[in-house]
């Protein structure tokens, strides 16, 4: 499947989540990613990361400044765990934004207020569409060619081991 | 159309007549740097590619500086893994009490004005200070740049702050940042760059200018860079550094908008527990007892900062009740504060001084973990609840300054009010 179309179930997060402390072991000290993401989330919605794994995966609606003060790839890695396919959000963490970007996880900057819990959406990264089971469509300023590609080959370590010269047109 | 720095010196490393804010470009970087809280995702990430590729090692310093000692095995671990990495690779290496990253690059030469560099920490934007795109990356980015010398950039859409008149004694970058926190908000110049201009940065001395690149961090920025001047050549000159490229933005350069501030009516700010965008000026602060009073950090730990401190602590104690800890920022600015005499002061006063390092900066490095209902003021530049590893603590941020103070007095105190008159250059 075209890693650029997505499919899956909403699952709600409000603005500012900080990820350092809510998708990390930076206050978990010895704890694994695999025990992080059974926990993720946890204080700010209770059994959020038991749901998302339930439903073998999801898409995450945000609020705005999602990923702020963290820098921490991890998050990322722990995100992939719980099976999150995207993340939608009005706008990001510098930093987080990047790491999802280098790590293969699709993120899109748009506004979410219309995006309810529990909707199925269709996304077109590449068109920037998005379609929710009832029957809402929505459109976002699409991620730069170069940024798609390296999401699309699953990150920057695989994108210049494929690409050593950094060729984006090939 | 002009463009701004940001714009120009992205522009030169992809080697491109010029570039537009949005552009995504691959650029040469001039110098990449690892700390210890992400080396072991770096080396991780850097052991997925072929190890012998890795032709950057000369560019890159590995940096001992959040765990600085070591607060538990997985830290000390951490550490043999990177003194291996260093040696095997021929990276530089700088080890515990060395420095903090963003203090011991520009001290080490390893940048000049112009250059492109890159740090696994959010407030790699200090070296916007000297004229340096200086921003924060991970894991992977330190990989690809290892492997390729080359990095992927999103052009900063860029703001100008002009800063006017100049800082009253008693007044600091510091003061400055955190009032532009309260304004923008936290995150709320997320993506830009900032170039600071105008008089105040001219008459700022390079402390001072680290100070109000660093903080630019928690405005979400993605650089923050000044234009470089005589002041900025010759600590660049006198640290070995590179022969400087300065860039200076074109006059008629697009930003997303401009604004002013005139920084001679600005009073001693704070920033209130918990969130590093509630700041009010210290005159506006009834009685807020204190019982830590911390001084260091990339943000506040240098030279300038422990002077500030000892002027105001000489020959008196700290308040009863009260404890004070000094972390200079490098080992550089430790010799240069014993040999002034600084450290004997502050000692005298009741203060500890710790190895060079982050140290008190963050909870992770069990440096410094405040009690319950204990009230924090700190120098840093992050105080959200649970930082020092206490949620039931409360942290509170202003300059080295109104932290010796407000240890002189036990409450949060206007530095100007305890030492008047010119001691700003005393």
């Amino acid at each position: 499947m075209n890693s650029l179309l997505i499919q899956g179930k909403t699952f709600l997060l409000g603005e500012e989540v900080n990820t350092d402390i809510n998708c990390s072991s930076k206050y978990l000290p010895g704890k694994d990613n695999a025990f992080v993401s059974t926990v993720a989330f946890e204080k700010l919605v209770p059994g959020f990361a038991e749901q998302i794994m339930a439903q073998q995966g999801g898409i995450i609606v945000a609020g705005k400044n999602f990923g702020i003060n963290s820098s921490r790839e991890q998050a990322i890695h722990i995100l992939h765990l719980m099976g999150v396919q995207c993340i939608l959000a009005p706008s990001f963490g510098r930093q987080f934004f990047r790491n999802a970007i280098n790590n293969g996880l699709s993120i899109i900057e748009c506004d979410t207020s219309h995006i309810g819990a529990n909707e199925m959406l269709d996304i077109d990264l590449t068109l920037g569409t998005v379609r929710s089971s009832s029957g809402k469509e929505m459109s976002f300023l699409p991620l730069p060619q170069e940024i798609l590609k390296i999401i699309e080959v699953g990150g920057l370590l695989n994108f210049i081991t494929k690409h050593p010269d950094w060729n984006f047109s090939v | 159309m002009g463009h701004t720095i940001s714009e120009k010196i992205l522009a030169k490393h992809a080697q491109k007549t010029s570039v537009v804010a949005g552009e995504v470009v691959v650029c040469d970087v001039d110098f990449a740097m690892v700390t210890d809280t992400r080396a072991s995702n770096t080396i991780k990430m850097m052991n997925k590619l072929d190890r012998d590729a890795l032709k950057f090692t000369k560019n890159t310093a590995l940096v001992l500086d959040h765990y600085s000692p070591p607060p538990h095995p997985e830290a000390a671990e951490i550490h043999q893994k990177m003194r291996a990495f260093a040696d095997q690779a021929n990276t530089h290496l700088y080890d515990i009490g060395d420095g903090i990253c963003h203090q011991v690059l520009p001290e080490g030469g390893h940048l000049t004005s112009g250059d492109l560099v890159v740090g696994t920490d959010t407030h790699s934007v200090t070296y916007g200070a000297f004229n340096a795109l200086g921003t924060g990356i991970e894991g992977s980015d330190v990989a690809a740049v290892m492997a390729s010398g080359k990095l992927w950039f999103r052009v900063p859409e860029s703001v100008l702050i002009h800063l006017q008149g100049e800082l009253q004694p008693g007044v600091w970058a510091k003061d400055i940042t955190l009032y532009l926190l309260g304004k923008y908000k936290a995150e709320g110049l997320n993506y830009k760059a900032i170039e600071y201009i105008g008089s105040a940065v001219s008459k700022m001395d390079i402390d001072d200018r680290m100070t109000l690149c660093n903080h630019a961090a928690e405005l979400g920025a993605k650089a923050a860079i000044l234009e470089a001047d005589q002041k900025t050549f010759t600590w660049l000159e006198a640290h070995g550094a590179k022969t400087p490229s300065p860039v200076y933005a074109d006059h008629d350069a697009v930003y997303t908008f401009k604004d002013q501030l005139n920084v001679s009516l600005l009073a001693p700010q704070v920033a209130r527990k918990h969130h590093v965008d509630d700041v009010v000026g210290t005159d506006q602060i009834d009685r807020q007892a204190i019982q830590f009073a911390l001084i260091g950090t990339c943000t506040n730990g240098r030279l300038d900062d422990i002077r500030q401190a000892a002027h105001i602590l000489q020959g008196k104690k700290l308040a009863k009740g009260v404890r004070m800890i000094v972390t200079p920022a490098s080992r550089q600015i430790y010799l240069a504060a014993l040999r002034e005499g600084l450290i004997e002061i502050l000692t005298s006063a009741g203060a500890s001084f710790e190895a060079a390092g982050c140290g008190t900066c963050v909870g992770i490095t069990n440096h410094l973990v405040p009690g319950n209902h204990e009230t924090v003021i700190s120098s840093a530049n992050r105080n959200f609840k649970g930082r020092l590893s206490n949620d039931e603590a409360d942290i509170w941020l202003g300059s080295a300054a109104t932290v010796a103070a407000s240890a002189l007095t036990g409450f949060i105190t206007d530095p100007r009010t305890v030492v008047g008159g010119t001691w700003r250059n005393a």
